[in-house]
């Protein structure tokens, strides 16, 4: 993704101008109207040699991937600690000092962190804990169609 | 024009009667552009070869190319999805236009005067990764723990942290994902896509009128503001309705 990135308004957005081909292939890939449903008998059944780019699997390379980035992370908590000795007294003393077991306070030291103001990141203790498996775009939940509602 | 019985019709979208036609070129589907007309609608049509195959990258940026011209007139443009080829003109006036006419002229109607804008917002990778250490002692008493990639058991303790991540991202992203949809203007026409990675927060496209595209930029602009160094912000657009016609 080399397009150029146009920072015209407060520069706090990418607008890629003119689209790569990776916006390209996020854009109209599998968008679109689908001719099938239009052209029965003419319709040249052409084979594509595009790959979906927007399939993803939680894979084995995803959790490693991450876990590789969680561990490239320069806590600022770790301090001069060795290594070895953060990793016995958390294993003996279970979480006290480093982790604060208690979602509020993690919450507030991630807003100062942060210095954000907003208040987003409440919660996901208690949620479900399997990734959504949400349907793919095409029937997706929360799409609205533009003909109907035109009104707006 | 190149028109022989070794090619077909690669159709790129439908438009109305008399729309412009964008400038083609010398090969792959935008070659020999034209309007193949019935009525009020027209297939703006390229030529491509039968032999050729579809899908190389210029074929991709040829097909976006050409929508984003017809659509940068003002002209209203309901996009093929990639790789809609018909066998001939004949097929495409007589399957394609004449027998959808009504439709496809309502559909146009309704897309006239509004384009879509694609916001893909991310976490910034480290801020989120402190935040959920933060949130989460276990995944931080993992990341503490022996992960050496030799021993079977530090592979899979390397494994179970990342897979703890990842679903930990996952239960932070609807909070994100809503927050960042209110600020952009839930009111408007929208379509989430399926996230393709644990640390994207919303991929959604935007219906939005086209005098309303500057304030919808604005919008943009500002949730990025509001969030940077947590969020990264993407906007593509404007570009043709892609998202809102799957099944018109």
């Amino acid at each position: 993704m080399s397009a150029p990135v146009q920072q015209r308004r407060g520069g706090y957005v990418d607008r890629p101008s003119p689209s790569g081909l990776a916006d390209v292939v996020e854009l109209i890939l599998d968008k679109g109207l689908v001719i099938d449903a239009y052209v029965r008998v003419s319709l040249v059944g052409i084979e594509l040699i595009t790959i979906d780019a927007r399939i993803v699997i939680a894979s084995v390379d995803t959790y490693l991937r991450f876990a590789e980035a969680t561990n490239r992370l320069d806590l600022y908590e770790k301090g001069g600690k060795d290594l070895g000795e953060l990793t016995q007294s958390l294993t003996e003393g279970g979480a006290k000092g480093k982790t604060r077991g208690a979602l509020s306070g993690a919450k507030e030291k991630v807003t100062e962190l942060l210095g954000s103001d907003d208040d987003e990141d409440e919660g996901g203790e208690d949620e479900e804990s399997r990734p959504r498996r949400r349907p793919r775009a095409r029937q997706s939940a929360q799409r609205r169609r533009p003909q109907r509602g035109d009104d707006e | 024009m190149i028109t022989s019985v070794d090619s077909w019709c690669y159709v790129f979208g439908i438009v109305p009667a008399g729309a412009p036609v964008p400038s083609s070129d010398d090969e792959g589907p935008a070659s020999g552009l034209r309007l193949v007309e019935v009525g009020k609608v027209a297939a703006l049509v390229g030529s491509t070869a039968a032999d050729r195959g579809l899908g190389r990258a210029a074929d991709l940026l040829a097909h976006d190319r050409v929508l984003a011209e017809v659509l940068a007139t003002g002209t209203p443009v309901l996009p093929m999805r990639f790789g809609a080829v018909v066998t001939d003109e004949t097929a495409v006036q007589q399957e394609l236009l004449s027998a959808h006419h009504d439709h496809f002229v309502e559909v146009l109607e309704s897309l006239r005067g509004r384009v879509q804008y694609t916001v893909n917002v991310r976490y910034e990778q480290d801020t989120v990764l402190r935040q959920v250490l933060d949130e989460h002692p276990e995944i931080a008493r993992l990341r503490e723990a022996d992960q050496q990639t030799e021993t079977r058991a530090g592979f899979e303790r390397r494994l179970r942290l990342g897979e703890l991540v990842v679903r930990a991202l996952e239960r932070l992203r609807p909070t994100d994902a809503a927050a960042v949809l209110e600020e952009l203007g839930d009111e408007l026409d929208f379509c989430a896509r399926h996230p393709t990675s644990p640390d994207e927060v919303l991929d959604a496209a935007f219906l939005v009128e086209t005098a309303h595209a500057a304030d919808f930029e604005d919008r943009v602009e500002e949730m990025g503001r509001r969030n940077a160094g947590r969020l990264r912000v993407r906007l593509v657009g404007p570009s043709p309705a892609y998202d809102f016609v799957e099944d018109v």
